[in-house]
């Protein structure tokens, strides 16, 4: 084994789109052995090469695709690859973490990380094939939806097997939210795919042809088999096979937190027609599975006809929650090709629907009028508004231009008071599970890094009743163990729909058990934890190191001054006061700065993060 | 003995075969009493989505009793009535 830690592959490829420069270099051991990979080392490699307060979409960007150790190997739900940049929506560093294939082919390609900097002059996609690695012209697939393009590459290539990531028209034209497309699956939050644009990269395909190597594959073979067994019978991931993630849209509907109506409430009255059963028995024709998994959560539906004749890999509960709920519609092939067109763009299916239903509550409000809309009676529940409204933001026209910019900075152009229905931190906008219920959750949202994503924090173990939801104390530190557990998993390939197996509460011994055995090492829990906690800190670094401080750390005003206004979590709320206790509450376990809410000398130095002190200190 | 209402979701209902059921309860009238109930009704389909094979101990979820929610993991013992409207709101993760 040529590298210290088993399944590296001991090698970055570094593309640099301005010279057009191609070298392969080591990838540095003590890295990863005290980042691991995927999001964790990503953001080592890009908080030492992306100077402070560049512009994100600019050439000093870089792109860093990184793999983790256990992508590849045959661990279950060890798909996931983090595509990274300084964020053109957030301003931070940004983790877009995806499934599919992608990631475990770089890996056969023979590279556990690619780092993509600088900018071509004219739209260019990277090839790499094994050990050959070329810039190619893109001119004849800019324009072309993802699907599209991904087909003409595989056609020209010749190689029915490769896999791709590509950028739609919205990431040609640098819209804020633009994501990229990874075969099936998306790298969808961020505005990766608007950075992808900046450097007129179309796309990136990859063969390879290589393995993996593990330290000893009967032990690597009995680890899987275990996890398998925990996967297909725990009560928590069953379910999955058979609805997807919509599975719990009823479940969530009858708990009151279902996020309804751009969130004024979290009860919707045309549930019944949008859940996972009627989607299962309505449109899914199929499941679909990333690379070794035995969960099979993606559906493949089909509307074969009528007005929203679609096909897409999905929907996913996040396309339920956007393009249902949250608008008030109560049509699930509706939902479907608004998918569709999502993926057609190539926009954030989340903040599009979030920005959609912001514009929707703005024109019952009056702050939009007809004019603004171009006619279009943009009320909750109206389903063509809805759609058409997409295909605007997609193309950046009309309204579509303003909405196209999230709802933080169309509520800055606007005015108004417009922002009281912009449901977002730090620019980008909530998923869909609640947390006016569950304070962990609650500050685990504001304190996120990236903003709201239901990627760095969990609702779960308040919402099944592992711990008590009610109460403030303690709910800091489980806030920052529920960080823990989510930033080792986004570095080590693991899927979160596998969460009882690699949380809820904190890192589990699965997960201690996957990174050792994979690697070869003989890791203790603390060790590993360790490891966790100096990946949140660095990711905070990075933020600290851009301006952020303790004030970006908010909620939005739906959540602090509106409670929940009926169903059995009426009343729920996190009130400004609330808030401030829980931030004091998590800044204080994490052995952070109370007044700056970020790292002090002292944990930075604790954790080997010495380097940092200048920046953030 | 106490008649209640139960509504469940997903694998469960699948397990079950109905999305509503009625069902007696009784020694004890409780929420534990009537898991116990649904078990001897519905047999091995429905144990495995409740209970974790792994630990053998309850799954922990939500539980919509009327109008108030409560817990599998502490409330097992609560006292239920003729006529009450359960949901079982089964573990939720993902998305």
């Amino acid at each position: 084994m040529a590298f210290k830690y088993g399944g590296y592959m001991g090698q970055m490829l570094r593309i640099n789109l301005t010279d057009k420069g191609i070298s392969k270099e080591p990838l540095r051991e003590d890295w990863a052995r005290d980042f691991v990979g995927g999001a964790g080392l990503a953001a080592r490699i890009i908080y030492e090469e992306v100077k402070p307060k560049i512009d994100p979409l600019g050439p000093e960007n870089k792109i860093v695709i990184m793999t983790a150790p256990l992508n590849g190997t045959m661990i279950p739900a060890a798909s996931r690859t983090a595509l990274c940049a300084k964020s053109p929506y957030t301003g931070s560093f940004f983790h877009s973490i995806f499934g599919g294939f992608l990631g475990p082919e770089i890996k056969f390609a023979g590279y556990d990380g690619v780092i993509i900097e600088g900018s071509a002059d004219t739209p260019v996609y990277i090839w790499i094939d094994d050990g050959s690695v070329q810039i190619r012209d893109a001119s004849h697939l800019w324009g072309k939806e993802p699907f599209e393009a991904q087909d003409i590459l595989r056609e020209e290539i010749g190689d029915e097997e490769i896999h791709i990531a590509t950028i739609g028209q919205a990431g040609e034209e640098k819209a804020p939210y633009a994501m990229i497309l990874c075969d099936i699956r998306a790298a969808g939050r961020g505005g990766m795919g608007a950075v992808m644009g900046s450097k007129n990269l179309k796309a990136i395909a990859v063969r390879g042809t290589g393995g993996v190597t593990v330290p000893n594959i009967l032990k690597v073979y009995n680890t899987a088999q275990r996890l398998n067994q925990l996967i297909s019978t725990n009560p928590a991931v069953k379910g999955l096979s058979e609805y997807g993630t919509p599975r719990m849209v009823n479940a969530l509907n009858e708990g009151g937190i279902l996020p309804t109506r751009n969130w004024q409430t979290e009860v919707f009255v045309g549930m019944k027609e949008i859940t996972g059963e009627v989607m299962k028995e309505k449109v899914v024709k199929g499941h679909r599975a990333c690379f070794g998994c035995s969960i099979n959560c993606t559906k493949y539906s089909v509307v074969s006809s009528g007005p929203y004749k679609s096909v897409i890999n999905g929907a996913d509960f996040e396309t339920i929650y956007g393009f249902g709920s949250i608008c008030e519609i109560d049509n699930i092939e509706a939902m479907c090709k608004a998918d569709e067109l999502c993926d057609y763009y190539g926009i954030d299916i989340i903040s599009t629907s979030l920005t959609i239903s912001w514009a929707m509550e703005c024109y019952e409000a009056g702050i939009f009028t007809k004019k603004d809309t171009e006619g279009i009676e943009l009320k909750f529940g109206n389903t063509d508004a809805m759609l058409l409204m997409i295909e605007k933001i997609g193309k950046q026209e009309g309204l579509g231009a303003l909405l196209a910019k999230g709802t933080r900075e169309a509520s800055r152009i606007v005015g108004k008071d417009s922002i009281r229905f912009a449901v977002q931190n730090k620019g980008m906008e909530f998923p869909g599970h609640s947390c006016r219920p569950f304070p962990a959750a609650a500050v685990g949202y504001a304190t996120g890094p990236r903003g709201a994503s239901h990627h760095d924090i969990r609702p779960t173990p308040e919402k099944i009743g592992l711990v008590d939801r009610l109460t403030l104390e303690g709910k800091g530190a489980l806030a920052a163990e529920i960080n823990h557990w989510l930033i080792l998993c986004d570095s080590m390939a693991l899927c979160h729909l596998a969460e009882p197996i690699w949380g809820p509460m904190k890192i589990s011994d699965s997960v201690v058990e996957a990174l050792n055995v994979v690697t070869g090492q003989e890791l203790g829990y603390e060790e590993v934890r360790k490891i966790a906690e100096r990946q949140w800190n660095m990711i905070r670094c990075f933020s600290a190191r851009e301006g952020f401080t303790r004030d970006d750390d908010q909620l939005p005003h739906r959540f602090t001054e509106e409670p929940i206004p009926e169903g059995p979590m009426k009343g729920s709320v996190i009130s400004k006061e609330t808030l401030e206790r829980l931030k004091d509450d998590y800044y204080a376990y994490r052995g952070w700065d109370i007044k700056t809410g970020n790292p002090t000398e002292e944990k930075l130095i604790e954790l080997g993060l010495d380097f940092a002190v200048k920046d953030v200190c | 003995m106490a008649r209640v209402s139960v509504k469940t979701f997903s694998v469960i209902r699948d397990a079950i075969g109905a999305g509503v059921i009625e069902i007696d309860v009784e020694n004890p009238e409780t929420v534990g009493g009537l898991f116990d109930a649904m078990v001897q009704k519905y047999g091995k389909p429905f144990k495995e989505k409740i209970w974790d094979p792994d630990t053998g101990e309850i799954s922990p979820f939500l539980i919509r009793l009327n109008d108030e929610i409560i817990r599998s993991t502490v409330d097992l013992d609560k006292k239920i009535s003729d006529g009450d409207k359960i949901s079982l709101i089964i573990p939720v993760g993902g998305g």
